[in-house]
């Protein structure tokens, strides 16, 4: 059977690259340092395959047809559409089908109806975790997009659910390989509205400490009292809830904070310890 | 509540470069080709964001006045200024 080999976390603010020469030296250190650590820790898991979920960023997905969370089964997938992201190493990433309908099939029989699909693009969200973390090369990716971007979006409650689901889908897929999760998005940030630029630093950290003492229901009443008060950005750390529990919702360590104005984005970067797992 | 054409518009400029080239030479002739109700591309022509704000998603406003050549300045002046308003407005009922 495969095992889980580590849960990750991880901001993807554009402007860490689109803006880089623009952010200060302290923050340019700090950003640098927590990617660089998060890199090793996912390298030093030694994943065979690698479950990323993210948000879609209006690269594969309209209102014309929104999935709340979609699969990407497919055994290739293309690299970023954005202009900015020319210099990301990889113009293809590998799938794994198998371990992705494996996915799917855990899915249906748990009571989730996932969308999927056979070619996505993965954009900046999926990536520049991925390049700054300095994966290369990378393991197989398996791309789960949450739909944190436009309303209505997955309870923060069946994210969580998503989360141990998926957990279980590894521990029953029937080969030996490691398998790690990163999570990717938040913390709090708001895009193209009124309160655009402004970083809740107050609400990332008692975002963290629940992360951290690990209780699901504060945790999921936190958020659903406070998402809906904040920018529209911090939607994403539903993709971080669907990865505490994937961990069990146990053994989260902050890696990194960085309140970074520069990039509009509280940027926090985490890792849960597996082995503490219940 | 957002507005499907308007979104479209929007999400068809940011997801091609050669488009967004196209429209910044001939915005006339790239709104032509959608069908706009008549005060949407009013707003449109005039780049009235505190309008158009609540009529498509906010990722999607910021990607297209991006593409429009909107400086970020000018763009971050006039989105919170349509927040104020809209506060403003709420407050007197």
């Amino acid at each position: 059977m495969a095992s889980l080999a580590g849960v990750f976390a991880s901001s993807h603010a554009p402007l860490i690259i689109r803006g880089w020469k623009d952010v200060k030296s302290a923050n340019q250190r700090e950003l640098t340092s927590s990617l660089t650590e998060l890199g090793r820790r996912i390298k030093a898991a030694r994943p065979e395959v690698l479950i990323e979920i993210s948000p879609d960023h209006w690269v594969n997905f309209f209102i014309n047809n929104l999935p709340s969370i979609c699969v990407g089964v497919g055994d290739e997938h293309e690299g970023p559409a954005e202009p900015w992201m020319k210099d990301f190493p990889f113009k293809k990433i590998a799938g794994h089908p198998k371990l992705a309908n494996h996915i799917v099939q855990t899915a249906l029989e748990r009571d989730f109806e996932p969308s999927v699909s056979h070619h996505l693009t993965l954009d900046h969200g999926f990536c520049i975790p991925l390049w700054r973390g300095g994966l290369d090369p990378l393991p197989p990716i398996i791309p789960i997009i949450f739909n944190d971007l436009e309303p209505p979006y997955p309870s923060v409650r069946r994210c969580l659910q998503w989360g141990a689901m998926l957990a279980e889908a590894v521990r029953t897929y029937p080969a030996d390989i490691r398998v790690a999760i990163l999570a990717t998005g938040g913390l709090s940030h708001s895009i193209g509205e009124p309160t655009m630029g402004e970083i809740d630093e107050p609400f990332d950290r008692e975002c963290i400490r629940h992360f951290e003492k690990g209780e699901e229901r504060p945790l999921i009443d936190f958020l659903n009292e406070r998402l809906p008060t904040i920018g529209n950005g911090a939607a994403e750390i539903r993709n971080w809830v669907a990865a505490h529990g994937a961990a069990g919702g146990r053994g989260f360590e902050l890696i990194g904070y960085c309140n970074c104005p520069e990039v509009y984005v509280g940027c926090g970067f985490a890792s849960w310890d597996v082995a503490a797992r219940a | 509540m957002r507005d499907y054409w308007l979104s479209k518009l929007f999400f068809d400029l940011q997801s091609s470069a050669p488009l967004g080239d196209e429209y910044r030479a001939n915005r006339k002739k790239i709104l032509d080709r959608y069908p706009l109700k008549p005060e949407v591309r009013t707003a449109v022509e005039r780049d009235d964001v505190a309008f158009l704000a609540p009529r498509v998603n906010p990722y999607l406003l910021r990607f297209y006045f991006v593409v429009a050549g909107m400086s970020e300045a000018d763009f971050l002046k006039k989105v919170r200024t349509a927040g104020a308003d809209a506060a403003a407005r709420s407050s007197h009922g």
